[in-house]
C-alpha cells in the first residue's frame, strides 16, 4: 500500500511520525521530571520538619510541655500530619490519618513513602529521634522516640493531571502542525520534480529539442536532469538520422524506379523486335542491380548507425590489405595511367572484411577523382596509441565547405552530375566512416593545393579491446580532431 | 540433377524455377515449410534451395529436421535478413551456402553450380581448353592457336575461372570474390576494366571472340553460337 502513496504523502507521513515520536518523548520527560521534582520538594519539606521537631525535643525535656509546644508550632501547617510515639504510646499526634505499618523501622535517609488514605494522597516518612539525657530526668533509657510525618500531596496530583492534559493537547497539536509543515516542505522540496515533469510532458517525437532546466533544479537533481538531457540529445540525433534516412531512401529510390517504370511501359506500348527487348531488359537489370546494391548499402549503414558489434576481431596488417586491394584496382589504375604505391606498415585489430571494404571505398574514390598520369600513395603509419592509413591523390581541389560533408550519405560535390553505374549511390564514403566508427576510430579528409588526402584512424588495439565504442561515443572522438 | 525450391513468395519461386529449368536442372517448387520438409525427405534431390521465412515451419527447422533424419543433401539458404548471426546459425545447422535477398539470378546460378560440382571433380585437369585457347595450369602458360599470350597473375586467375566454368554466366560479384577475394559490394567498374584488358590480350586479332559480356548479368567464356 505504501508504494502506491505519492512521494509528498509519504514524506509528510514520515515527517509526522518522527515529530510525534519526538514530541511524545519530550512530554513524557517533562512529566517525569516534574514528578521527581515534587518528590524532592516534599522530602526537603518533611526533613525540615524532622529537624524542627528534633530541636524542640532537645530543648524541651518535659513531655507535656513538648506536646503543647508542638501543637502551637505545627497546627498552622495545613496538610501536615505528625505522630510522635514512644514504644507505641502516643506523645503527640495531629490526628486525622493513620500511619501505615510500613513506615516503622525506616529512617530519614530513606525515600519518602506514598500511600492513599481515603481521599487523601499522602507522602510521608518516619525516623527515630535522639533524646538528650536530661539530668534528673525521670526514666532513664527506654524505648526511643519515633516520629512519623506525612504531607497531603493532593495539590501535586492536581497539578500533574493538569500538566499531563496540557502536554497531551500540546503534543497532538504540535504533531498536526508539524505534519502540515512537513507536507508543505515536501511539496515545495519536490517542486523541481514537477518542473521536470512539465518539461518532460512537452517532449514528443516532433519536439525533441526540449531540455530539462539544469540550473533551476537543486544540485542533487542536476545530475538527473543532465542525464535526461543527454538522453534527449541522443534520441534527437538518432531520430533526425532516422528521418533523414527515410527521406533519403524515398528520394534516392524514386528517380530510378520511375525511370524503370517509364522505360518498361514505353517498351510495352508497341511491338518491338527481340533485340530491343533484350536491350531494355539488360538495361533494367543493370538499374535494378544498382538499386539492390543501394538498398543493401543503406541497410549496412542503418545497422552501423546503432553501434554494431564487430563480427570478427583479428589482427589485420593494413599494408597487406592495401597491397591486395591495389591488385584489384591495378587494371583501372593502368587504364588511367596512375601509379599506386603503399608506404609504411601497421597492424590493427578489427574485422578484416570491413577494413578491406573501408580502404577499397577510399581507393575507388581516389581512382575516380585522380588526374591521369599522377600517383596515388597509401601511407600506413603506426604510433603508440593509434594507427592510420592515408590515401593521397592529385585531383581537383575540393571546396572547404564540402569537406566535412563528404562522408555524409548521398552527398555529391557535383549535384548535377549524372553518375555512371559504377559510381555507386554516393554511399561509399559514408560506409567507410561507419566502419571506422564501429572500430572506435574515425575518418577524415583534407584537400590542399590539388592534393586530396583521406585518412582512416584506428585506435590502438589495447584501447579498442577495453571499450566497445558505440557510434555516438566515436562521434565525439572524431569531432575532437 | 534435381533441385527442390521451397519459397513462399510466388513470383520469386516461379522465376527461380524457370531460370534453373532453363539452366538444365529438374526443378520442383513448394511454397511452405511442412510440404518442403516432406518432399525433401521423400525425394532424391541433389540440392534444396530453402527460404528462411516460410509459413508453417521456418527454414531453420526444416534444415534441422532434415539433418536429424540423416539427409545430407546440400542446402542453399535464401533470406532477406542480413544478420551475421543468421549466417552463422545457418552454417552451423549445416547449410552449404547462404544468399541474401535481393540477389541476382546469375549469382544464385553460379552458387548452385559450385555446390553441385563439389565432390564430383575427379582428377584435376592440368590443362583447360576452349576452342583454340589453351591454359596450362602447371606451367601457368596460355596459348591461343599456338601463339603464347602473356598474362599477369590476376589475369591468369581470371581466365582460369572463366575457362573452368565455360558456358556459365559469371556475375561480377562472383568474379571479384573468386579472383581478388573481394567479398563485398565494390566498384563494378574494376571488373569491366579487367575484362576489357583480358579481352584485348585473348581475343584481339582472332575471328572468334570467346570472352563475351552478357548485359545485366556478367561475363561468359564460350564459343559464340553464330560464328
Amino acid at each position: 500500500m505504501i508504494q502506491r502513496l505519492t512521494l509528498t504523502a509519504r514524506l509528510t507521513f514520515l515527517y509526522t511520525l518522527v515529530s510525534a515520536a519526538v514530541l511524545l518523548g519530550l512530554g513524557v520527560l517533562v512529566a517525569w521530571s516534574t514528578h521527581l521534582h515534587f518528590i524532592d520538594l516534599d522530602r526537603d519539606h518533611l526533613l525540615d520538619k524532622v529537624h524542627l521537631i528534633q530541636e524542640m525535643v532537645d530543648e524541651t525535656p518535659e513531655r507535656a510541655e513538648l506536646a503543647s509546644k508542638l501543637g502551637e508550632a505545627l497546627n498552622s501547617h495545613q496538610g501536615l500530619f505528625i505522630s510522635l510515639t514512644r514504644g507505641g504510646e502516643l506523645l503527640f499526634g495531629t490526628g486525622g490519618i493513620t500511619f501505615p505499618a510500613e513506615l516503622d523501622g525506616r529512617s530519614a535517609s530513606d525515600q519518602p513513602l506514598d500511600w492513599a488514605a481515603g481521599k487523601r494522597q499522602l507522602r510521608g516518612m518516619s525516623t527515630e529521634l535522639s533524646e538528650a539525657q536530661i539530668p534528673g530526668g525521670a526514666t532513664g533509657p527506654g524505648p526511643n522516640l519515633r516520629l512519623a510525618l506525612a504531607l497531603d500531596t493532593q495539590h501535586h496530583t492536581h497539578f500533574m493531571q493538569m500538566l499531563r492534559q496540557q502536554l497531551v493537547v500540546y503534543v497532538v497539536l504540535a504533531t498536526l502542525l508539524s505534519g502540515l509543515l512537513g507536507w508543505w516542505a515536501a511539496r515545495s522540496g519536490l517542486n523541481p520534480l514537477r518542473t521536470m515533469k512539465e518539461h518532460a510532458l512537452k517532449v514528443t517525437a516532433h519536439k525533441l529539442d526540449q531540455r530539462m532546466p539544469v540550473d533551476a533544479v537543486p544540485v542533487e537533481m542536476a545530475e538527473l536532469a543532465n542525464s535526461l538531457n543527454t538522453m534527449l540529445e541522443r534520441l534527437q540525433q538518432d531520430f533526425e538520422k532516422l528521418m533523414e534516412f527515410s527521406s533519403d531512401i524515398a528520394h534516392e529510390l524514386r528517380t530510378p524506379i520511375s525511370n524503370l517504370l517509364t522505360q518498361t511501359q514505353v517498351s510495352l506500348s508497341r511491338h518491338r523486335d527481340p533485340e530491343t527487348y533484350r536491350d531494355i531488359l539488360a538495361s533494367n537489370a543493370e538499374e535494378l542491380q544498382r538499386l539492390a546494391r543501394m538498398v543493401s548499402d543503406m541497410l549496412f549503414l542503418a545497422k552501423t548507425d546503432h553501434g554494431i558489434q564487430l563480427p570478427n576481431r583479428e589482427e589485420v596488417a593494413l599494408e597487406d590489405e592495401a597491397r591486395s586491394l591495389l591488385d584489384f584496382y591495378d587494371a583501372v589504375a593502368e587504364d588511367k595511367e596512375l601509379r599506386l604505391r603503399v608506404v609504411g606498415a601497421g597492424t590493427v585489430v578489427g574485422d578484416r572484411l570491413m577494413i578491406r571494404r573501408a580502404i577499397s571505398n577510399l581507393l575507388s574514390n581516389a581512382l575516380r577523382h585522380a588526374h591521369p598520369r599522377t600517383e596515388i600513395v597509401l601511407t600506413v603509419e603506426s604510433q603508440e596509441d593509434s594507427s592510420s592509413l592515408c590515401i593521397t591523390n592529385t585531383g581537383n581541389p575540393i571546396n572547404a565547405i564540402d569537406l566535412p560533408r563528404l562522408f555524409d550519405r548521398f552527398f555529391r560535390v557535383d549535384k548535377a552530375r549524372t553518375h555512371p553505374s559504377s559510381d555507386g549511390a554516393g554511399l561509399g564514403l559514408a560506409i567507410t566512416k561507419a566502419i571506422m566508427l564501429a572500430h572506435g576510430g574515425g575518418a577524415s579528409v583534407t584537400s590542399m593545393s590539388g592534393e586530396t588526402r583521406f585518412c582512416l584512424q584506428f585506435p590502438s588495439s589495447q584501447k579498442q579491446r577495453v571499450s566497445r565504442v558505440t557510434s555516438n561515443q566515436a562521434q565525439t572522438i572524431t569531432s575532437k580532431e | 540433377m534435381k533441385i527442390l525450391i521451397v519459397e513462399d513468395e510466388r513470383k520469386t519461386g516461379e522465376y527461380l524455377c524457370m531460370g534453373l529449368r532453363e539452366a538444365g536442372y529438374a526443378v520442383e517448387l513448394l511454397n511452405n515449410g511442412v510440404d518442403g520438409l516432406h518432399q525433401a525427405m521423400e525425394g532424391d534431390h541433389d540440392l534444396v534451395v530453402l527460404d528462411v521465412m516460410l509459413p508453417g515451419m521456418d527454414g531453420w527447422q526444416v534444415l534441422k529436421r532434415l539433418r536429424a533424419q540423416g539427409r545430407e543433401m546440400p542446402v542453399l539458404f535464401l533470406t532477406a535478413k542480413d544478420h551475421v548471426d543468421d549466417r552463422v546459425k545457418g552454417l552451423e545447422l549445416g547449410a552449404d551456402d547462404y544468399l541474401v535477398k535481393p540477389f541476382s539470378f546469375s549469382e544464385l546460378l553460379a552458387r548452385v553450380r559450385t555446390i553441385l560440382r563439389r565432390g564430383r571433380s575427379g582428377i584435376e585437369p592440368t590443362t583447360l581448353q576452349v576452342a583454340d585457347l589453351e591454359l596450362d595450369l602447371l606451367r601457368r602458360r596460355v596459348t591461343r592457336a599456338g601463339k603464347r599470350i602473356d598474362l599477369t597473375a590476376k589475369e591468369f586467375g581470371l581466365l582460369e575461372l572463366l575457362m573452368r566454368r565455360k558456358g556459365e554466366v559469371l556475375p561480377r560479384s562472383l568474379i571479384a570474390s573468386q579472383v581478388w577475394d573481394v567479398n563485398f559490394d565494390s566498384d563494378t567498374n574494376v571488373i569491366e576494366v579487367a575484362m576489357r584488358r583480358l579481352r584485348v590480350k585473348v581475343d584481339d586479332g582472332f575471328e572468334c571472340r570467346l570472352l563475351q559480356t552478357v548485359r545485366g548479368m556478367g561475363y561468359v567464356l564460350e564459343v559464340p553460337e553464330h560464328s
